[in-house]
């Protein structure tokens, strides 16, 4: 099996808030990345995707836990994070926010080339870049503004902006959720098509099932700070397990072999994460009576659920839910 | 025209609506003749990409855009013209008749007063004679049809979620129980199980209440599910209209389709590793493509697309209309 490129090992990560009070933004996360995936991390928002995506490009530094870059944990001296960050980008959301208005096109792609001062045709470098995220011809685009091209076309120069570099990771933060449904598919093509000629390989962080089946190899479901299901797209979405992701599943507009199962209430709060299985207050088989019938009820408001796996573990990927009621199920 | 079975006269009925904005290098043309009729109680999901014109469209309807924007047509709202009545009337209609839930509830409610002050606000206007008990009774009334309890009445904006500051933005709307609801990108800002929550609550009040529902965003798949009839616009006009289902998955209009591609089928091997995106942009307002405003993005575009204006015709299916010849040739 092949080395993973990223490691991330029971990683913590808290803020403190106001009065004193600490969120658990990412509590207790074990996750590879492998060279030439693309791995999708699903969830709501507050989860505590981002902050993981941040914390696994050194933007966050874990106050328990390690990540590990081709086996070697991340480095946070200013000279090493320099180095980390060649090897691993991002990109955002909205394509307006990362891109200044002052500058060409060509100064937007030729700044990271800069800032890790790379030797060589800078030119050819940043024209590569360019014809690679579908700006072709790139000449025509280098002296253009931001303002001069459409929103497709901004996301494919942050896009070409972080391939500049050759990386070896890229980080989607939400790549294509403030951009019109026709475009969507064009730059989700275009990332595709980066992992098959480059090998790179891409975390995307989002809350679209749809769009983790149109591109991801896996899927990671997070919820309030933890893994709870993880497992191939085909896996997961063909069969999934934990009560959670099926009840996120239920509610996309086209699956329609599934009843929708709406969870009232508000995204939860990492400043007061349950104890048991922190998923337990919204828990439809809670709800229902399931889990008293079973008679796991008590495991399921005392005591925490690691991840298990689901049986039929292929060597390249275990399908594992976080659950009481699935690690009952299997026994 | 419409290929409707005749029902009797439309709630709304919109006829050959032009809305031009004012700017500084000539006029604009956002929305250029759009028609349609609404029923009584009846779902209408109105879809297109930003720019489309589809907001625009809502904000004519109850004559909210900017001062100085051209505004020609009819907009017949139980068969009076929205477009000509005077203001009074038209204060009248706006709330009773009529009333609209825009996108970003952050930025709707006033962040200083209680959403209890708020939402009386136009129980008042309307019903000068109301005591203040009757006038409390009915805010409690309200908050609870959209699902939230009555003591966030004296909550102030900022108390409360974003999921629960929309569902306050529909009370408001349903204040003074209108019959007619448009409701512009609603779920847009939400997470999805928000959303999913949001879009429950419309559906359980256009049931219980028989509200007519204009609903407009960019996500063809949630309007297929919320919707039972669905309109796309393009380039400022509607190039396709029909019952959801069929509109979504069997479209008649090449846009349409490469609009629903977009939004993935879990489950469905075709979407799988296979993202489907549509080239080009929409057109500058400005400078409208003739013939099919489409042809220059349009997969299947024939040499007479490009000269050859296109109309909503009817197509084999009953209640369908496209504006593309292709419908022509098939139906020939």
């Amino acid at each position: 099996m092949t080395e993973p490129l990223i490691e991330v090992r029971d990683i913590h990560v808290r803020f403190r808030g106001r009065k004193g009070t600490i969120a658990r933004a990412v509590d207790g996360v074990d996750l590879e990345v492998r060279p030439g995936e693309v791995l999708a991390l699903v969830g709501e928002s507050g989860c505590g995707k981002t902050t993981l995506a941040r914390t696994i490009l050194g933007l966050e530094r874990p106050a328990q836990g390690e990540v590990r870059f081709r086996g070697v944990p991340i480095d946070y001296d200013n000279a090493s994070l320099r180095r980390f960050r060649r090897q691993v980008q991002m990109i955002f959301q909205d394509p307006n926010g990362s891109l200044n208005p002052r500058q060409t096109i060509y100064e937007a792609v030729a700044e990271g080339l800069r800032i890790q001062k790379v030797e060589g045709n800078e030119v050819a470098r940043v024209a590569d870049a360019l014809s690679r995220a579908g700006l072709r011809p790139p000449e025509r685009f280098m002296p253009l503004y931001p303002y001069e091209v459409s929103g497709g076309q901004r996301q494919r120069v942050v896009i070409a902006g972080a391939m500049v570099l050759q990386p070896e990771l890229l980080v989607a933060d939400e790549p294509v959720s403030s951009l019109d449904a026709s475009v969507r598919g064009e730059i989700l093509q275009l990332m595709l098509h980066l992992v098959q000629d480059t090998g790179i390989a891409i975390l995307v962080v989002t809350h679209d099932l749809g769009l983790a089946w149109n591109i991801a190899d896996r899927i990671a479901v997070m919820y309030l700070g933890r893994i709870v299901e993880q497992g191939t797209t085909e896996e997961l979405l063909d069969d999934p397990r934990h009560p959670y992701t099926r009840a996120l599943l239920s509610v996309v507009p086209e699956v329609e072999r599934m009843h929708p199962e709406i969870l009232q209430g508000e995204a939860p709060d990492p400043t007061r994460i349950p104890i048991g299985c922190r998923f337990h207050p919204r828990c439809p088989l809670v709800a229902s009576g399931e889990t008293a019938r079973l008679g796991i009820e008590e495991r399921c408001t005392g005591e925490d659920p690691s991840l298990h796996a689901v049986g039929g573990a292929v060597a390249a990927s275990v399908h594992a839910a976080a659950c009481h009621a699935v690690a009952l199920a299997l026994r | 025209m419409s290929a409707e079975p005749q029902v009797a006269a439309p709630l709304l009925s919109v006829r050959d609506l032009h809305v031009t904005y004012r700017s500084q290098g000539g006029g604009v043309p956002a929305v250029r003749g759009v028609s349609f009729d609404l029923a009584a109680g009846e779902t209408l999901g109105l879809a297109g990409e930003s720019g489309c014109g589809k907001s625009t469209m809502a904000g004519a309807l109850l004559r909210l855009l900017p001062q100085g924007t051209t505004v020609t047509g009819e907009v017949l709202l139980d068969g009076e013209d929205v477009l000509t009545m005077k203001p009074g009337r038209l204060r009248a209609v706006r709330w009773t008749e009529a009333s609209i839930v825009f996108q970003g509830a952050l930025h709707t409610l006033n962040p200083v007063h209680r959403i209890g002050r708020q939402m009386a606000e136009p129980i008042e206007v309307h019903d000068a004679g109301i005591s203040s008990g009757e006038q409390r009774r009915r805010v409690e009334e309200l908050l609870g049809v959209v699902g939230l309890p009555a003591g966030r009445a004296d909550d102030y904006p900022h108390q409360l979620s974003g999921g629960q500051r929309q569902r306050v933005l529909i009370a408001l709307a349903l204040a003074c129980n209108p019959r007619l609801l448009i409701a512009d990108e609603p779920t847009t800002a939400l997470d999805v199980m928000v959303q999913a929550q949001v879009l429950q609550l419309l559906e359980d009040l256009q049931q219980e209440l028989g509200l007519a529902v204009i609903f407009i965003t960019h996500d063809l798949s949630t309007l297929s599910t919320a919707c039972r009839r669905l309109a796309v616009m393009y380039a400022g006009r509607i190039v396709e209209d029909g019952p959801s289902r069929e509109v979504f998955r069997e479209a008649a209009h090449p846009y349409t389709r490469a609009l629903s591609a977009a939004f993935p089928v879990i489950g469905d091997m075709r979407f799988r590793l296979n993202p489907s995106g549509l080239g080009g942009d929409p057109p500058d307002p400005r400078e409208i493509p003739p013939g099919c405003p489409f042809h220059p993005r349009c997969p299947v575009a024939e040499s007479r697309c490009a000269t050859e204006a296109v109309e909503l015709w009817p197509t084999s299916r009953p209640g369908h209309t496209a504006a593309c010849v292709r419908v022509l040739g098939a139906d020939a």
